[in-house]
């Protein structure tokens, strides 16, 4: 039995089997464990299949990269929030089995009955040896024949970039409020604030807070300018300094 | 037959799309669905360097490049839509996300 069938055949079957596991798999940070573990396998078929290049780019970029920021969201996210989703849903299911099988059998035909061959190309192995190796003779196709498509992606990923921090700023002080709910704040109760911009001398700086005139109101907290207030909700008070 | 061929790839590719196909039919965890579309691009990156190793050709690495250059920037812009969604809904459950405007 030819050796390559044998690792093929072990590539393949722990690809699938991890692939499997991480559909099933109740905790989202198995699921992710799996993910990397079916990549670096497939990294391993781009191995055979002569693509060295492609299989350190596969390890370095999705599973060093795209998994991490993946398990990064995932502890970003409240672990509260990911109660597990899978009890009911059986027509769920049984649709998406259904349509497992019956594209699985329309690829299995198409693969297995392929007649159509395509026109072979200069890249053989003597030609890529010659070249210097899979590196290079990838480098060389993607830098003459495909420059254009390559700037563009470069365009895309800059894109992509700018479009992400854009996304995933927060929208305004109140959303970052809304999560620290319940705590002691020192702030100005609504409207106490207005009264001041319109009436009282602001001491120090424009835009901070008036400081108390003296020791005992600071200690007492019985200052009409700053008062303790317990905040449940970001509509009860206005933060420090803001003036709306 | 013992003989490693094109088929042998296509049909490991064919089997990961639908694995990832299904995870993204059956699971409602939105982080999971995305980890799902992964694994999906992976097997048609699968099937691009197969065809390309069955023709002599550099074209099908090459594309697997663009595919996985593109995935990166899909990642990070996909992950930033969960995590603006998450911190709006507060959940990671895809059934509630129902409205694309408040």
């Amino acid at each position: 039995m030819p050796w390559d069938f044998v690792a093929f055949c072990l590539l393949a079957a722990i690809c699938v089997v991890t692939a499997g596991g991480m559909v099933v798999s109740t905790n989202p940070v198995h699921a992710g464990i799996f993910l990397g573990l079916c990549f670096i396998h497939v990294a391993g078929i781009f191995v055979m299949l002569g693509a060295e290049f492609l299989a350190v780019i596969q390890v370095i970029v999705y599973t060093g990269a795209i998994l991490v920021l993946l398990l990064f969201v995932l502890m970003l996210v409240d672990p509260d929030d990911l109660p597990e989703f899978h009890t009911g849903r059986p027509i769920q299911r049984a649709v998406a089995a259904l349509l497992g099988v019956v594209l699985l059998l329309e690829l299995g035909v198409a693969i297995l009955g392929r007649t159509i061959e395509g026109a072979k190309g200069t890249a053989t192995p003597e030609n890529i040896a010659a070249v210097g190796g899979n590196t290079q003779a990838l480098g060389r196709a993607l830098y003459t024949e495909y420059l254009l498509p390559f700037e563009v992606v470069s365009l895309v990923l800059t894109v992509g970039v700018i479009g992400a921090i854009v996304l995933a700023m927060p929208e305004r002080l109140g959303e970052k409020i809304t999560r620290r709910r319940g705590t002691i704040s020192l702030g100005h109760a609504r409207g106490v604030d207005l009264a001041l911009d319109s009436g009282a001398p602001v001491t120090g700086v424009p835009g901070e807070a008036p400081i108390p005139e003296n020791e005992h109101e600071l200690a007492t907290g019985l200052s009409s300018r700053r008062v303790l207030i317990m905040v449940t909700d970001p509509d009860e008070f206005t933060t420090v300094g803001s003036r709306r | 037959m013992t003989d490693v061929g094109t088929e042998h790839f296509l049909i490991l590719s064919a089997v990961l799309f639908i694995i990832g196909m299904m995870g993204v039919l059956i699971r409602r965890n939105i982080i999971i669905i995305f980890m799902c579309v992964e694994l999906m691009l992976t097997a048609a990156n699968i099937s691009l360097v197969a065809f390309g190793w069955e023709n002599n050709s550099m074209s099908g690495q090459a594309f697997a490049v663009f595919t996985i250059a593109v995935a990166a920037a899909e990642a990070a812009v996909g992950l930033a839509i969960i995590l603006a969604l998450s911190r709006r809904v507060l959940t990671v459950d895809i059934d509630e996300f129902r409205t694309l405007r408040d």
